[in-house]
């Protein structure tokens, strides 16, 4: 698995939202009052103080009858656009699809995760950019025909004209997405090869914490066997190196038919060939409980690499008590989860010279799955929120610029939002070892290295001037640009056959769409207030 | 001011479109199939093997999507080919695997593409995972790949080449070999291929380097009517031959010592000498059989009105780069009884070593040992060859084992003895392999 699932931090969402925000307002009313002051002295702070309040008082007196009409009106233009005629890609891909992701890899359980995969990519960059198209060139068209005098002239306020048009869109993308998401679960369910079909479920896991011991017991960060990708840690085989995961919060309920499930993909790394028939390198579990001094083994087990290794665990298991002369029955969910509600499992690999990799998310407990429909809607739902977000962007750009414009500009923002949110946080980090735009510029030109330093001078002082804007601007980028890469990992979730966490993807899905609402509708309310809808 | 009526420029219209019809048709009017049909562009297509269909069979989505990236197939397929390092350095290989499909859509006529993609798939990803089944797996995603750049390219004998090596090569020379060619014949998912073979991978369930052997024959076939650039033309037209003595030399590593073994390594000799020997070769002195007589080389000196001796000469110099008279004498010597005898009890002694009956393996390893050094004797030139070096050192190596297991006073003199001295060299690393093969501490 290449995803790790990590909790969302609200708070820390919530507080970087409301500086973030604050200070952009702040800065907006300063500017505005300023401008005021400069072009209509005294008066422009009543201005500003009214101008201010006018957005109160319209989302005060908005009217839902009024949003409805408009929101109709909305559909019904697009629907004259001839946006269904989506359908008819839709159609063509799915009837020819089978023929072409059939052959990509015959393993039937690597099957479904291309099958998935398709239907949802197919799904999102259909409807995204439809939707891209007809939320930006809609109300720049309205104005330059002037059929918006035809709303205007009534009595509707501005932000409700915004309101209408997001709401208008949404609809009628979540209509084309509910079909599609339906025409794609039954599509799935049929090509899924029937010996494969029980595997299409929505797995709940419960991951832990891990940490790592070296060979002689001591705390270590675990070894590196020259894997480019150090997503992995490795422990060597016959020694006391250990991977300890700490699950917190168990009890009964998340046995199945009172069994423990745990589920693992470990990687192995050989040093020497071994014994390659057995199909895999030796490990256990041990439970342990230190408030009880017990720690209980389980069998041998051999690692199935890349696959999913499942070992179900009767709760009651016998136990071999301390003097070793007798068998002794514990129960997991009793005995073993500590007093705190946590469950402590270490991995030993059992053959000397062999190294077991492990992640986090390579060791978890099965709770009782959820039907494949209850993660495969949510992957949908984690395509509707972008559709919604990249509605709500079209509509405020639509709102001061026109038509072609706006499209470029929200395409921009998706694409980069979609692809380059990492290497912008890298960049900004300092994770990534970069010198400024135009010292790479002047390096270049000059055949400098990147070691060398620059020579001291007004050139190195410029450079240093102008790199910073340009860092300080790629930093502006990066707070205002939505991060579209949240809403992938919903796909990753179930294409990898788990449920979609609540508090890893959802939760960040639908608090990062939340928090463009109110923004998006302060800046289209003052744009189309402001715009002059008589000019073309 | 235009002063035509509306029929008038329709009328206008239809003629202009039908003259630059004209040249169109002329210039574009797409093939029939038949020699010297369609347009000019269609016959200058052909005359330069320039059509998709010459080139191979056609895939219509990769030409679709081709015509729909127009120019940009390029930056698209560098884009899918940074995708598939990335999923590859991710261990995802369902994603990998779909995306280097992917990459053969934009990408079918490169060479490149295929054979990089082929290799990686069998031998890179095929390590990275940890049970011999799984790697077999993918070293038949492997071979299948390559088939498929096989079929949609007929210009290419180095990729049948490639195919034939992942047969020969990587099925019966890995690490895995053993159990790679079990598989080879009865497929782990025994549940899907009815204990047989992938008929993908083996149709006729035969063996590997039969498989090989029959790959390389396609590659030589398309080499005679298109270059390789693969390795000098002599090695690249002895491939299918090695493979026979591959499939001979096979059984004998498996311990299987029966007619099929001779069988083969007659047949080995008949198609080394009477085949391959008899194939004419270019030199800087005109053409050389390397299988030659007296008559031959007058012959072939005075067609290409070039000395005798220089035809001696070259030809000398092409047998030496095939290594040609050491298979030769191989292949001959592998007929006959003493040779058999000698592999048998070697092979016999290593199984009773593993069995930790070592009494039963000295005598064996003395026997076969005494054995060998006669075969030696007879054919010197073998002594020049690694494989039946490292047989003999072998053998030598796990009999001085056993004298110091059972405390056991080496003899002064011993059967391979010279081979022992004048090859020293060879024995740390020999010593090291047997150690892991045999579990040795």
């Amino acid at each position: 698995m290449s995803f790790d699932p990590i909790p969302y931090d609200l708070f820390d969402a919530l507080k970087h939202f409301l500086t973030v925000f604050g200070s952009t307002m702040l800065i907006a009313v300063v500017v505005c009052l300023l401008v005021g002051v400069l072009t209509r002295g005294a008066k422009g702070i009543g201005d500003v103080f009214f101008g201010i309040l006018d957005f109160f008082n319209q989302i005060i007196h908005i009217s839902p009858r009024r949003i409805w009409s408009l929101s109709t009106l909305t559909i019904r233009e697009s629907l004259r656009q001839k946006i269904l005629f989506v359908f008819i890609i839709f159609a063509v891909l799915f009837m020819f699809a089978g023929w072409f992701l059939s052959g990509a890899a015959d393993r039937p359980d690597l099957q479904i995760q291309s099958y998935i995969d398709f239907v949802l990519k197919a799904i999102s960059w259909l409807v995204i950019p439809i939707i891209l198209l007809l939320s930006c060139w809609s109300l720049p068209e309205d104005i330059r025909l002037r059929t918006i005098h035809t709303v205007v002239t009534k009595p509707v306020y501005r932000i409700e004209i915004v309101i209408g048009r997001m709401l208008g869109f949404t609809l009628l993308g979540s209509a084309i997405l509910l079909v599609m998401g339906t025409v794609g679960y039954i599509w799935i369910n049929r090509q899924v090869p029937e010996s494969v079909r029980p595997n299409l479920v929505s797995k709940v896991p419960i991951y832990g914490e891990i940490k790592f011991t070296d060979r002689e017991g001591a705390p270590s960060a675990g070894l590196n066997v020259g894997d480019i990708w150090m997503h992995r840690s490795y422990i060597e085989g016959a020694t006391k190196a250990r991977a300890i995961f700490t699950f917190k919060g168990i009890d009964e309920s998340d046995a199945i038919n009172d069994e423990l499930n745990l589920q693992s993909s470990f990687e192995a790394f050989r040093t020497h060939k071994g014994n390659m028939e057995k199909g895999g390198i030796l490990y256990q579990f041990i439970f342990v409980n230190k408030d009880k001094g017990l720690r209980v083994d389980t069998a041998p087990l051999i690692n199935k690499e890349y696959l999913e290794n499942r070992l179900k665990i009767n709760r009651k298991i016998m136990h071999e008590s301390e003097d070793g002369k007798e068998k002794v029955e514990v129960d997991i969910f009793d005995d073993l989860v500590d007093d705190n509600g946590n469950l402590t499992i270490e991995v030993q690999c059992l053959e000397a010279g062999q190294l077991l990799g492990m992640a986090r998310s390579d060791l978890y407990i099965r709770t009782p799955d959820h039907a494949f429909l209850s993660g495969y809607s949510k992957a949908v739902f984690g395509i509707w929120l972008p559709m919604v977000l990249v509605i709500m962007l079209g509509v405020t750009i639509s709102c001061f610029v026109k038509g072609p414009v706006a499209i470029l500009t929200t395409m921009t923002i998706v694409l980069v939002g979609f692809m380059s949110k990492e290497y912008m946080a890298e960049i900004l980090s300092g994770k990534m070892q970069a010198a400024g735009a135009i010292e790479a510029w002047y390096r270049l030109i000059t055949h400098m290295n990147s070691q060398t330093p620059l020579p001291d001078g007004p050139v190195k002082f410029m450079i240093g001037i102008v790199d910073l804007g340009i860092i300080n601007f790629l930093w502006l980028c990066q707070q205002i640009i939505p991060n579209f890469g949240i809403f992938s990992n919903m796909r990753e979730y179930v294409i990898k056959g788990f449920d979609v966490s609540w508090d890893a993807a959802l939760l960040p899905g639908i608090v990062t769409t939340a928090a463009y609402i109110l923004p998006c509708l302060i800046v289209s309310f003052y744009s189309l207030k402001l715009r002059e809808l008589e000019a073309k | 001011m235009n002063t035509l009526t509306s029929e008038h420029r329709k009328l206008a219209y239809i003629i202009a479109i039908i003259v630059l019809l004209i040249p169109v048709i002329w210039l574009g009017m797409p093939s029939t199939g038949e020699d010297g049909s369609g347009g000019e562009l269609a016959k200058l297509r052909v005359e330069h093997e320039l059509g998709e269909s010459t080139l191979g069979d056609v895939d219509p989505s990769s030409a679709s999507m081709n015509f729909v990236l127009l120019g940009l197939r390029g930056i698209a397929t560098n884009l899918l080919w940074m995708d598939a390092n990335e999923h590859q350095k991710k261990k995802e290989w369902a994603k990998l695997r779909s995306t280097v499909d992917s990459i053969i859509l934009l990408q079918p006529h490169y060479m490149k593409v295929w054979d990089f993609q082929g290799w990686n798939l069998a031998y890179n990803v095929s390590a990275e995972w940890d049970a011999v089944e799984d790697r077999y797996f993918w070293v038949k995603e492997g071979i299948k790949f390559l088939n498929e750049g096989v079929t949609r390219n007929e210009r290419f004998p180095e990729l049948d080449w490639k195919v034939g090596n992942l047969h020969g090569q990587k099925v019966g020379r890995s690490d895995e070999w053993r159990l790679f060619r079990k598989f080879y014949k009865v497929d782990p998912d025994t549940e899907r291929f009815e204990n047989g073979p992938d008929p993908e991978i083996n149709p006729e369930r035969l063996d590997n380097y039969q498989v090989a052997k029959e790959k390389f024959l396609f590659a030589n076939e398309k080499e005679l009517k298109h270059k390789q650039h693969l390795q000098m033309r002599m090695l690249f037209r002895a491939s299918p031959w090695h493979a026979q003595f591959d499939y001979a030399n096979a059984m004998q590593r498996e311990g299987k010592f029966g007619t099929q073994r001779t069988d083969a390594w007659d047949q080995g000799f008949e198609d080394w000498t009477e085949i391959f020997g008899r194939e004419e070769f270019i030199t800087p002195k005109g053409s050389v059989v390397l299988e030659w007589s007296e008559p031959d080389i007058e012959n072939l000196a005075k067609r290409d009105n070039v000395s005798k001796e220089d035809k001696r000469y070259w030809t000398g110099r092409y047998q030496n780069m095939v290594n040609y008279l050491f298979w030769r004498t191989r292949a001959k010597s592998e007929s006959e009884s003493d040779t058999i005898d000698a592999h048998k009890s070697l092979y016999d002694g290593e199984q009773l070593f593993l069995k930790a009956e070592f009494d039963g393996a000295k005598a064996e390893l003395e026997k076969g040992m005494a054995l060998y050094a006669s075969v030696l004797n007879k054919y010197p030139s073998l002594m020049h060859e690694d494989l039946a070096i490292e047989e003999g050192l072998q053998a030598i190596i796990l009999w001085r084992y056993i004298h110091e297991l059972k405390g056991l006073k080496l003899p002064e003199s011993f059967p391979l003895k010279s081979l022992w001295i004048k090859e020293q060299g060879r024995v740390p690393s020999l010593e090291s392999d047997l150690r892991r093969r045999f579990g040795i501490q």
